[in-house]
């Protein structure tokens, strides 16, 4: 299965200067490089990298859009106020699942004020990668969020503000749609069949894939669609505070617990299906829409070789290993 | 009432004690609001946090009237705070009661310790339009008698007969509520229901407690006749944002801060995890 097609123009040399002062002007220019300890995370940029290459960081995007401590408002002299406009950052050289995941965030995100004016400040231009042997792509997931998207001296317009991007510098009339030029699709998303999900709750193989599980969530932490957060309030002496939203997570035990200490998801059998519901099933709005993009980043952080998939192959055989 | 995460400055204007561990707060926002009965609102003490609260009566004058019960870390701060106190409150989330279903029938609400205070502004809501409903009745329990919240109202409301009120606790040591003029079993809220004679045709039911009491009560109601449509529970979770982002409250793929937190039994049948 192809990618899907974007309006799509290949750029001459001085279009492209043209595209990259607009990209590039008053943002600050963040990609995808690797660090003296040989991880890839979103480092700032002196300039936009003139041949794409694009490559997984660490954190995807989320990093940005909704910073862990990210204020909600500030208390000053008996008054609320919301927090400051965000920085208006360009953000080059992602790869597609992290793209499927930014169109992810978009759709929760939707009303939220916060995110809304971080991703209106915010560019984001995608260009291909090459696979790593633990994830895989899917083009039939979700499609693909962001603003442009690069591969040789062609361009895509994946969102109205990259296509009004690219027509500033090309000039009108020019754009036809085009496949985006992704990897060969390197597997799929595990289809969940929510009847046999649902009939589950009594099965083993949520305690016995959970068994190693040590709850530190560090799949949570590094899934580019996990999104669940608290909220924290940080006083300082001069008598302000700042309400922050911090990253939680659902293998927390006081995830599900209420004050009086009743605890509605008790067990890490339990917490590891409501992650595994969350994400191949989706909740409220969203049931239905598989937020995994293949990334293969919890896989890369369980530091027990737990694979939500491998969870999924299991459900789908039916019981027993 | 307002967008965002940004609260509604609220300060306190009263504050009654109603026994140890609970006490009714009244808040004035700073701007006009409404909550129906089961909607919910969060109040925010700033530098503390914020919790997730449902009043227990309905909006009046302005006023937003909560039992609030000293739980955890926020609540034992705002126990702290006197009246003039500024806090805030963002809201209001969820469906609440669906007031309109109650009309033409005979209401039947049953509160186990807490949830009586949803239940209370339900109750008002309905006293407030006695053409549009029949006899209602209120089964109420709690653990023990001194734990028994609004019992003069109440009590003052069974002797007029505007409801037929029955009460229990799960121990006593001294029973001395007939003082009050109003019977007290000792026993379950279900030893209640048994009691009581209903006409499940012209009933509808609503229920708010604490797990346990769902377990035991809700099925019950069905089998005794109710159609589950007409039986309605409001459930507690952990709430972060009331606007189905931050995953705590989520039961079922539901997020109950949105659809909810009242739900019917048919409803609830489906949802995993919920009763």
């Amino acid at each position: 299965m192809p990618w899907p097609a974007f309006p799509s123009i290949a750029l001459q040399p001085d279009e492209v200067g043209r595209l990259f002062s607009a990209l590039a002007s008053g943002r600050l220019m963040f990609g995808p490089r690797p660090g003296s300890d040989g991880s890839c995370r979103l480092q700032p940029l002196p300039e936009i990298p003139a041949h794409p290459g694009a490559a997984q960081p660490f954190l995807s995007l989320k990093k940005f859009l909704v910073p862990d401590g990210d204020p909600l408002w500030a208390w000053t002299s008996e008054r609320y106020a919301g927090p400051p406009p965000p920085p208006r950052l360009t953000v080059v050289d992602l790869p597609l699942c992290d793209l499927q995941a930014l169109a992810w965030l978009d759709l929760v995100f939707a009303e939220d004020p916060p995110y809304r004016a971080r991703r209106e400040a915010l560019l984001v231009v995608g260009a291909p990668c090459q696979p790593a042997a633990d994830c895989f792509c899917d083009p039939a997931g979700l499609l693909p969020g962001g603003d442009l998207f690069r591969a040789g001296t062609r361009w895509w317009a994946l969102s109205p503000v990259g296509e009004a991007l690219l027509v500033r510098a090309a000039g009108p009339g020019n754009l036809a749609g085009e496949p985006l030029p992704g990897p060969e699709p390197g597997g799929a998303v595990p289809t969940v069949d929510p009847a046999r999900f649902a009939g589950s709750a009594g099965d083993p193989l949520w305690d016995e894939a959970a068994a190693r599980c040590l709850a530190c969530g560090a799949c949570s932490a590094v899934c580019p669609t996990c999104m669940c957060y608290e909220v924290v309030d940080d006083p300082r002496l001069d008598g302000t505070v700042t309400r922050r939203r911090v990253w939680d997570n659902c293998f927390f035990p006081e995830h599900a617990r209420v004050a009086g200490g009743h605890d509605f998801r008790p067990g890490r059998g339990r917490r590891l299906r409501f992650r595994f519901e969350h994400k191949y099933l989706g909740f409220g709005p969203w049931r239905g829409l598989s937020s995994c993009v293949g990334c293969g980043r919890c896989r890369r952080a369980c530091p027990v070789g737990i694979s939500l998939e491998e969870v999924a192959g299991r459900l789908a055989r039916g019981a027993g290993p | 009432m307002n967008a965002g995460f940004l609260p509604m400055p609220a300060r306190i204007v009263a504050i009654e004690p109603l026994d140890r561990d609970h006490r009714l707060f009244s808040l004035r926002p700073a701007q006009p609001f409404d909550l129906r009965p089961g909607q919910f609102v969060e109040i925010t003490i700033p530098g503390v946090g914020a919790f997730p609260v449902s009043a227990c009566a309905p909006v009046a004058a302005g006023l937003l009237t909560s039992c609030i019960r000293r739980a955890g870390r926020v609540t034992e701060a705002l126990f702290q705070l006197e009246s003039g106190a500024l806090l805030g409150v963002r809201g209001p989330f969820g469906n609440g009661f669906p007031v309109e279903t109650f009309y033409g029938s005979d209401p039947l609400l049953i509160a186990g310790g807490l949830g009586i205070a949803p239940l209370r502004a339900l109750l008002h809501a309905l006293l407030a339009i006695p053409e549009r409903v029949g006899r209602i009745t209120l089964l109420y329990g709690t653990r023990e008698p001194g734990a028994l919240l609004f019992r003069e109202e109440l009590a003052g409301l069974a002797a007029t007969g505007r409801i037929d009120l029955r009460l229990s606790v799960d121990f006593a040591e001294e029973l001395s509520l007939e003082e009050w003029g109003v019977a007290c079993e000792v026993g379950l809220v279900n030893d209640l229901l048994r009691a009581v004679t209903f006409d499940p045709a012209r009933t509808v039911a609503a229920l708010c407690g604490p797990p346990g009491l769902y377990r035991c009560l809700i099925e019950e109601l069905a089998r005794a006749g109710i159609p589950p449509q007409r039986i309605f529970a409001t459930l507690e979770r952990r709430m972060r944002c009331g606007i189905g982002e931050c995953c705590h409250c989520v039961t079922g793929g539901v997020f109950l801060c949105r659809e909810g937190p009242v739900f019917s039994l048919d409803r609830l049948r489906s949802m995993e995890g919920a009763i």
